[in-house]
């Protein structure tokens, strides 16, 4: 797990940009010309077979362009996010009703496409009159409306915290528990997106992820912190009795603190009323089951 | 209601209790804070800012038969009625106290709350008519200090002549008989009655502006006197009526019904007193700051004597009539309350009561709207005027800095020099109340979240 942040959270140096950027570029353009001569070379030899992959190249492009708009419109819901999550907090700051108004507005019509969400925007809509305050409106707008989509998250959280344990517990091979804890890390961070409207494509993903590790290594979360003390304790007694168990435990434990990270990321408002979700209650409702204890639920 | 039921309740034994002080000055609408509170605490669906209400900790609300024998109930059906009619307006003015307990059945949120079970909080409320609430300026001053306060500041106000004449024609040691006092406590009356019409707050004493039920009698007929009268009878009748108004009548009301309030709530038609000029505004300000030193959190005064250990643990100021104005002007309304009130909060605070100060609509009579004129976009509000025509109102533009109001209020300025601040006076709206909705208000909500949030 520890390997998952450091392999996705590492910041790159400018000279490493430049490297990489620089060889992606060569590669590119080396490989077009190369294609554009090939082609060239069929049309003249065999111009059927020429024309077939003139056809091929072009509905590759055209592919190509729709992968490329596709992630742009991701990448631009994203930047919409950000913009309410920014705008909500000034109208917190300020306690600026008409700001509130404007970043309720923005909610409504993020979410304005949910079917299951239907009900809480029409309630949202109705009640929002009698909010005279930011503090008030924010606070009903995200009891309406990211309440539930919080519960979501929070099970989706659950699963990945189960999936990493269970991979670091049963997975005999060195590498291929990274890679499986990676995969379930990933995924996660990219269903939080989707929970909360961003629906994030390849590149937007592995940019996302980024982000959340980024956010983890600013807020210090990737050490063991007090919130985690007990599950590493707890940890500490399970791997006297299985090493990789107590491994398990931690690393689902970790996996929780990067859910909350990138609920914290990709949710358009801060938490004022609900209830930031906590590690312990995540690892405990998330391991349950997978250590014997049944799910009272 | 002794120390028995108090030790009940510290030892966790019985039900606890908010008392909640309701204080305002005539017409300062507490009447309508009351009922509107009882209401939307009753029916919480517009009570997003109320946290018991909004996560469902909060499971019921019964109106309880009051605990007290002997005042009559708040009539809360009959107020509700008049508000939320159809042909709804304000109540009248409150004639007599009463009280209501409101019972709610809390169940909290949470591991440890929840292995308790629900529990019981009962809401005490009294309501009385504004006018006695002065009274309690008298307590710490004695018949000549009054009269000399009442005379000098009589001087301007309408009526004044009658009494002075009356007085005048006492000549210079009168002596007593009951047809003088009652001419003299008659001409006085009429004197309050005519200065309360023309928008001052500070009448005293308030029980001759109603009297309830103790009208004609000794104590309730006395007026104050010039000082080179008091080697007279007359003086020295008045003296000893107005001593036994005080400990008669005064001390045993707020003995009953503000010994003991946990929470207060101190409304202030702040806009009221602005439309009507400077003077209003720092007569209401100096009324307000001379009643709220009987409250005084951290002195033990007389009524903290009475009060025992308990203090007023919090105490929210309140600008009332928000809906008078558009949101965005909210703020300065807010701002100008919590200047008025400036010496009594600072005490509170540095007593250790929590405060705060907000701009509040009880009930909410009107809608927002923008009215255009000469190119501009005022901020306005619409309402239902009595007549029953429907008007938009632009109030003026409250200063930033409420000592531009202030300042020349206090320095006895007798209009506004930038400008004209009107109001006017919409009636209740007509309304459908879906189910589960209380009446509509202007964070009602959130001001009870800050009186009794934390004990539910």
């Amino acid at each position: 797990m520890e390997m998952v942040t450091r392999l996705v959270g590492r910041p790159p140096s400018a000279l490493t940009r430049f490297f990489i950027n620089s060889g992606v570029a060569l590669l590119t353009f080396l490989l077009s010309i190369a294609a554009l001569d090939y082609i060239n070379r069929l049309l003249d030899s065999y111009p059927v077979l020429g024309w077939i992959a003139v056809t091929l190249f072009a509905m590759f492009t055209l592919a190509a362009l729709g992968m490329a708009l596709r992630e742009y419109r991701a990448w631009s819901r994203f930047a919409k996010i950000d913009a309410i999550q920014r705008q909500a907090g000034a109208a917190l700051e300020e306690a600026n009703l008409d700001k509130a108004r404007h970043v309720t507005d923005q909610l409504l019509s993020l979410y304005h496409r949910r079917p299951e969400l239907e009900w809480n925007r029409k309630r949202l809509s109705d009640n929002r009159g009698d909010a005279f305050d930011a503090q008030t409106l924010l606070t009903m707008a995200e009891t309406e409306l990211l309440a539930s989509l919080d519960r979501e998250a929070r099970r989706e959280i659950e699963a990945a915290s189960r999936t990493v344990a269970a991979a670091t517990a049963l997975i005999p091979l060195a590498l291929a528990d990274v890679a499986a804890a990676l995969a379930a890390n990933l995924r996660m961070i990219r269903r939080m997106a989707e929970i909360y409207g961003g629906r994030a494509g390849a590149v937007g993903g592995w940019r996302l992820a980024r982000t959340v590790m980024t956010h983890l290594v600013a807020t210090g979360a990737v050490a063991a912190g007090d919130d985690l003390i007990h599950t590493v304790a707890g940890g500490g007694v399970l791997a006297k009795v299985s090493r990789r168990f107590g491994e398990g435990v931690v690393n689902g434990a970790l996996t929780a603190r990067v859910g909350i990270a990138a609920m914290e990321v990709c949710r358009p408002l801060p938490f004022i009323a609900q209830p930031r979700p906590k590690v312990g209650n995540l690892v405990t409702r998330g391991l349950r089951g997978l250590f014997g204890e049944s799910d009272k639920g | 209601m002794g120390i028995g039921s108090d030790l009940m309740q510290g030892f966790g034994l019985a039900d606890p209790v908010i008392r909640l002080g309701v204080t305002g000055l005539s017409r300062a609408g507490k009447t309508v804070f009351i009922t509107s509170l009882v209401a939307n605490l009753m029916d919480r669906g517009r009570m997003h800012a109320l946290r018991a209400a909004a996560d469902g900790s909060l499971k019921a609300a019964w109106l309880q038969p009051q605990p007290d024998d002997t005042v009559p109930r708040f009539d809360y059906e009959r107020y509700l009625a008049t508000l939320t009619g159809p042909d709804a307006h304000w109540p009248d003015g409150t004639r007599h106290v009463s009280q209501l307990r409101l019972s709610l059945r809390v169940e909290r949120q949470g591991l440890l709350s929840g292995l308790r079970g629900p529990q019981t909080v009962h809401l005490d409320i009294v309501d009385y008519p504004g006018e006695w609430l002065l009274d309690l300026r008298l307590m710490e001053k004695d018949f000549s200090e009054w009269s000399a306060e009442v005379l000098d500041r009589m001087q301007n106000r309408p009526g004044a002549e009658a009494f002075m004449s009356a007085v005048a024609a006492q000549g210079s040691n009168p002596g007593f008989d009951e047809p003088t006092a009652q001419t003299l406590a008659e001409t006085y009356t009429a004197h309050l009655h005519a200065a309360r019409e023309a928008g001052w707050s500070d009448c005293t004493p308030g029980r001759f502006l109603i009297p309830g039920e103790m009208a004609g009698s000794p104590a309730l007929t006395f007026a104050p006197l010039p000082a080179d009268l008091s080697g007279s009878r007359l003086y020295k009748e008045f003296r000893r009526r107005f001593d036994a108004y005080k400990s008669r009548v005064v001390k045993p009301f707020f003995r009953e019904h503000f010994a003991k309030i946990d929470r207060q709530i101190v409304l202030v038609d702040a806009l009221g007193a602005i439309h009507q000029g400077p003077q209003a505004v720092e007569d209401m300000r100096r009324a307000m700051a001379d009643i709220l030193t009987a409250f005084r959190p951290g002195r033990a005064g007389w009524l903290g004597q009475l009060l025992g250990t308990r203090r007023v643990e919090r105490i929210l100021f309140a600008a009332t009539k928000a809906d008078h104005l558009n949101h965005v002007q909210h703020n300065r309304l807010t701002a100008i309350v919590s200047a008025m009130l400036r010496e009594a909060r600072d005490r509170a605070d540095f007593s250790g009561a929590r405060t705060e100060a907000m701009s509040i609509a009880a009930l909410r009579a009107t809608t927002e709207d923008v009215i255009h004129k000469d190119g501009e976009d005022l901020p306005a509000v619409r309402g239902r005027l009595a007549d029953g025509r429907v008007a938009a109102l632009y109030p003026g533009e409250l200063p930033a800095d409420p000592a531009e109001l202030l300042h020349p209020a206090r320095s006895g300025a007798e209009k506004w020099l930038n400008g004209d601040y009107s109001i006017m006076n919409f009636e209740p709206a007509p309304m459908t109340l879906r189910a589960g909705e209380g009446p509509p208000h202007i964070r009602l909500d959130r001001a009870a979240e800050f009186l009794i949030g934390d004990r539910l």
